[in-house]
């Protein structure tokens, strides 16, 4: 079966499913096609490079990354289908949400994962076979649950502009350029040589080429969903005002703090609220040596811009 | 009211210090400045300072205080390591790390850099600059170079506000990879003031006491940065090799970065400043290794909604927070020390623990 067969027969599937489906009392049901596939990560600029990586995607052919961002809101049922068009086994798991359910599918394969988004919340989904390589390869993505009550809330905070940022690294030599040749990879040694926001290096990401900016006006409370996929620790430094960091991983945080620095660990998410005090131009930018370059250059790294007016 | 703030700092030093500064207050008197043995205290009461000029003292290096212009220049620093090994840096007025300046809340203060400034490197990272890290300041102000910031010299003004009590960081924000780790990093405290605009104690306006005050710039020290510039593939990978409090190395408890002499029972207040570049964990241990619990009160300048206590906190790099340390009641030793950690795994270094020691 060819993969235009594969999808024709696998999208008419989600369809009929979602007809005859009785859907839950509370929510609806929300349904998604993947694709698990090969591509490149593209970072732009001095320093930059093409960077042989796995993705998922919501089109075939054309995988992303990070994979597609997906949104449901609190209390629907969630069906991901993942169709592999890669060589080896990929799954797709939300982590906090459907971390039971870690089912590989093989090549050529599909499986539909079924859970329910029961608290609301921003979330990692990701790949999580393969010793961290897939994940590693680029196979994560940003999985936001909107609250059920329809307000412009993140975990009973207010807020008015929203961005979802979605970090991580790759070692393109030591990682990348050896898995994607099928070669095996030593993951006791991960030096990573490009740091990525949404995607891209800083100076992209600066430019608002993958719709990173964060943008309002005086008096506005922006909330940015902070999801890391990589494998370091991202500390992340906001200048012209604080945030208030307000939940991670899904989970409320008892007590909201502010800072002007938040550090979002590996594999896992965290929501700040920036408060814009002040109009003018100013940088959020890791603070972290290396991670500010790509393969050296400085500001090709983890970086995106403020604006307010 | 400089001059009221000055004499009451000087009071409450002399009588922490009184034994270890009568050759100190010599040298004021002499020099018109103030030396304090422990803890490193240095007075510029005629505001302005600049010039590296300043002898720094034993465990400390100058802190700027009852002022509201200051000045740094930027110099050249060799360090000799642990191991012998020699480290170039580059330090605000000569010093790793700069000096730390002291401002009270709700006040105005002007920051100059100085231009002429050696050294530095060429295009297209030429220059320096001064970025007010947590302080909330204009675009103007921010000493960022991509959004418009003169790199040849400028003063940097701040206002600080109510409730902005604590620890703020201030750094070069030129090529930031290689300036960073060049030393070119120092710490801005904002103390409460009260009610005849005298700095005051207190952890945050109406908080609690602290007797004896540590400031710590964290930092790390990974060699091949110091010799590479520009966009060199060096500045990929980090590989720190010295680990460094306010820019001393203390590989053990015999042989600490800093030490304090105290009185039982008293409040120690750590102000915490990350200029490192992995992860680190703050703590203290007794001689065994059993953790003291201490206090968060501060992160970022704001006060936490509830202080939390604890045997461990992490520190990132860009954060900065303020702990209270609340010594036992009986005479002893205690070592709060800082791991130094791996960005992957958070794994400490090899010799990645910096101690300090506290007797009392």
């Amino acid at each position: 079966m060819n993969k235009t067969s594969i999808r024709v027969v696998f999208t008419a599937a989600i369809v009929a499913g979602s007809i005859f489906s009785t859907g839950a009392v509370f929510g609806e049901t929300k349904n998604f096609l993947l694709f698990a596939e090969t591509g490149n990560v593209v970072v732009s600029g001095a320093g930059g490079a093409t960077i042989p990586a796995w993705g998922y995607s919501d089109v075939a052919g054309q995988a992303k990354f990070p994979g597609p961002q997906l949104e449901v809101t609190e209390g629907d049922t969630v069906n991901i289908t993942l169709i592999n068009y890669h060589n080896r086994n990929h799954n797709l798991v939300v982590q906090g949400l459907s971390d039971s359910n870690q089912t590989a599918v093989q090549p050529s394969q599909a499986y539909t994962y079924s859970f329910t988004a029961d608290r609301a919340g921003t979330f990692l989904y990701k790949d999580t076979l393969n010793s961290n390589i897939n994940r590693s390869m680029g196979m994560y993505g940003a999985f936001i649950v909107r609250p059920a009550d329809g307000t412009k809330t993140v975990y009973h905070q207010y807020y008015d502009k929203e961005n979802v940022w979605v970090v991580g690294e790759m070692d393109k030599s030591r990682w990348n350029d050896r898995a994607a040749s099928g070669q095996s990879v030593n993951t006791s040694v991960y030096k990573p040589n490009y740091f990525l926001m949404n995607g891209q290096g800083g100076f992209s990401a600066m430019h608002d080429d993958a719709g990173t900016t964060m943008t309002g006006v005086v008096g506005q409370m922006a909330l940015a969903r902070i999801v890391n996929g990589g494998q370091f620790s991202h500390s992340l430094h906001f200048h012209g005002g604080h945030i208030l960091i307000v939940g991670e991983n899904g989970v409320p945080l008892e007590n909201p703090r502010w800072a002007t620095t938040v550090s979002v660990k590996p594999n896992s998410t965290k929501d700040v609220i920036y408060e814009m005090v002040q109009p003018g131009v100013f940088p959020m930018h890791i603070h972290t040596a290396q991670m500010e370059t790509a393969n050296g250059v400085y500001l090709n790294g983890v970086a995106a811009m403020i604006v307010i007016n | 009211m400089k001059l009221i703030t000055m004499k009451k700092e000087f009071i409450k030093g002399f009588a922490y210090r009184y034994k270890f500064s009568l050759v100190a207050l010599m040298v004021f008197l002499l020099g018109g400045g103030i030396l304090f043995g422990q803890g490193g205290f240095r007075f510029r009461g005629g505001g302005g300072g600049g010039g590296g000029g300043g002898t720094t003292t034993t465990g400390g290096g100058t802190v700027v205080t009852g002022v509201n212009t200051y000045s740094v220049n930027v110099r050249n620093v060799n360090k000799t390591m642990s191991d012998g090994a020699n480290v170039n840096f580059w330090g605000f007025n000569s010093e790793i790390p700069g000096p730390v300046i002291i401002v009270g809340e709700n006040q105005r203060f002007d920051l100059t850099l100085q231009g002429g400034m050696w050294p530095h490197e060429m295009s297209p990272y030429q220059g320096h600059t001064i970025h007010l890290h947590g302080l909330d300041v204009p675009q103007s102000e921010d000493g960022v170079p991509e959004t418009g910031a003169p790199v040849m010299g400028d003063t940097y003004t701040f206002y600080t506000g109510s409730g902005w009590a604590g620890t703020y960081a201030y750094h070069c924000h030129v090529h930031t990879v290689k300036h960073l780790e060049q030393g070119m990093y120092g710490m801005i405290v904002v103390k409460p003031v009260d009610s005849a605009g005298n700095t005051t104690n207190e952890v945050y306006s109406g908080g609690p006491r602290y007797d004896y005050e540590e400031f710590w710039t964290l930092s790390t020290v990974d060699p091949a940065y110091h010799t590479a510039t520009g966009d060199s593939t060096v500045f990929a990978d980090y590989n720190p090799k010295y680990y460094l409090i306010s820019g001393k190395e203390g590989l053990s408890q015999a042989s600490p970065a800093k030490t304090l002499a105290a009185a039982p029972g008293k409040n120690v207040i750590y102000r915490l400043n990350g200029m490192h570049s992995v992860n680190s964990t703050f703590s203290v241990k007794d001689a065994s290794g059993n953790a003291k619990a201490f206090t968060v009160y501060m992160q970022a300048g704001r006060k936490l909604a509830q202080p939390e206590t604890v045997t461990s906190l992490d520190v990132a790099p860009g954060q900065t927070f303020d702990v209270l340390l609340t010594l036992p009641s009986s005479s002893g030793t205690l070592y709060p020390q800082l791991t130094y950690k791996d960005l992957r795994n958070n794994m400490p270094y090899t010799n990645g623990t910096v101690y300090t020691k506290v007797t009392f």
